[in-house]
């Protein structure tokens, strides 16, 4: 942007700064009070990758759905600027991750049971040819 | 117009802010979260198992009710009753996966105990196989000791009469020898006889053997034996030594010339005289009978020489072995 040093430019000038400098001070004081929840995005990020990637899809579809949509909606409030916004979303899609990721193991840990218990279910009708 | 309004606003707006500070207003989501974490109190899976989730559930319900009391935001109040709601919701599934790796332990447990079950209903099965093969075995081989006892039985019944079999064939065959022999010596004896026999000129006739005395031997219209008639008779004598079987008709025979009583007589001494001479040659008269028939039973015609010579004849009937003599 061209700035042409005239008499009224120069005006203009001072007020421009000016207008920045409060709209910094601003912006400071914004972000020292509602600073850009960075760090709760990343580690809301990796919970859901991880509930996704532990078969979340599978055993907890509804939950990992929940998750991974608040984390679109948190990193858009974040591209918008809305840092309280994007914290509460990531917040969250933390616990929801969390909540999909044990229903994940929980399933599985279940699903294990159930075979155990079929299996010892055949070895005791083996057990009663055997015996026969 | 201006103080009418100012009295009626000034109600109102005192009402809502006393109804404000009397009563806070009510946030749904925190009442569920609430409601939900008392629930989870009570769980005794829940306080026992996942306290340390309970307890973040807790603290998660208090910073909400905490803001609900400051009258922040809504917004806010309904995002920490939502954090708190699935705070509570965490330690809920942690209990529950708590109990289900438990439940994992015991069936594996449980699978430990049934597979050592299973070994060992294998080994007393291989164990029962076993042993109904051995005694499968011990019951063959006592059939085939029973068997082989019954074959060499058998076997020996059948050494037993093939012996028996044997002997009998070695006594029938000697005894078919002794036959044999005793036919050889029948039969020589029977050619031996034959043989003197002939030497004394016997027949054979529908009667048996005849010998026939010509008259050479006697003289004629004379009973007395020459000696050529002696020699013959001695013959005839050593014959019936060798065979004490034998009896003897002695017929007596004459041409036809002269009386019928002459020649009766005559026929009759010389068929005495034959059997006195062998009576004194060591014959038992007892075997001997004579007959005297004349001029009967001419063997030739009497109208010549010839034929009378031929007709005055002494005949020597023979007996067969058993003493026989068919009589004329």
């Amino acid at each position: 942007m061209k700035i042409k040093k005239t008499r009224s430019d120069r005006n203009m000038n001072r007020l421009s700064v000016t207008t920045i400098i409060t709209v910094t001070a601003i912006m400071i004081a914004g972000c020292a009070s509602n600073p850009a929840p960075s760090e709760q995005l990343a580690v809301s990020k990796a919970a859901v990758t991880n509930a996704s990637r532990n078969g979340g899809n599978e055993y907890a579809p509804l939950e990992l759905k929940s998750a991974m949509e608040k984390m679109d909606d948190a990193e858009r409030a974040m591209d918008e600027e809305d840092y309280p916004l994007a914290k509460r979303l990531a917040e969250e899609a933390q616990v929801d991750a969390k909540l999909a990721e044990i229903k994940t193991d929980l399933a599985r840990v279940q699903k294990s049971v159930e075979e155990s218990q079929e299996s010892n279910r055949v070895l005791l009708e083996e057990i009663k040819r055997t015996t026969q | 117009m201006r103080n009418k309004l100012i009295l009626p606003t000034i109600i109102v707006g005192g009402t809502a802010l006393v109804a404000c500070s009397m009563q806070p207003e009510k946030n749904s989501m925190l009442e569920d979260a609430h409601s939900g974490y008392s629930l989870a109190q009570s769980n005794s899976d829940v306080t026992n198992l996942a306290a340390v989730e309970l307890q973040e559930a807790g603290k998660a319900l208090d910073k909400a009710d905490d803001a609900q009391k400051k009258r922040e935001d809504s917004e806010v109040v309904d995002h920490l009753a939502y954090l708190a709601k699935q705070r509570v919701a965490i330690a809920e599934q942690t209990a529950n996966l708590k109990v289900a790796e438990v439940a994992v332990e015991d069936t594996n447990t449980v699978r430990d105990k049934v597979r050592l079950q299973l070994r060992t209903a294998e080994a007393d099965a291989s164990r029962q196989k076993i042993a109904t093969a051995q005694e499968t075995a011990r019951i063959n081989a006592n059939d085939l000791a029973t068997a082989n006892a019954s074959a060499e039985l058998s076997r020996q019944n059948l050494a037993a009469q093939s012996a028996e079999a044997d002997k009998q064939a070695l006594m029938a065959k000697e005894s078919s020898e002794q036959s044999a022999v005793e036919l050889a010596a029948a039969n020589a004896r029977v050619s031996a006889m034959e043989t003197e026999l002939k030497d004394l000129n016997a027949k054979k006739t529908a009667r048996g053997l005849v010998i026939t005395l010509g008259d050479v031997l006697f003289d004629i219209n004379k009973a007395d034996l020459r000696p050529k008639g002696n020699v013959s008779i001695q013959k005839l004598a050593d014959f019936f030594h060798e065979y004490p079987e034998r009896k003897v008709l002695i017929e007596g025979f004459t041409d036809s010339t002269g009386s019928d009583n002459y020649n009766q007589d005559l026929s009759d001494h010389r068929a005495n005289t034959v059997r006195d001479t062998l009576i004194h040659m060591g014959i038992n008269g007892t075997r001997i009978i004579t007959r005297g028939y004349g001029k009967e039973y001419p063997v030739a015609s009497n109208l010549t020489t010839a034929g009378r010579q031929l007709n005055r004849r002494v005949e020597i009937v023979l007996s067969d072995e058993d003493g026989n003599i068919t009589p004329r």
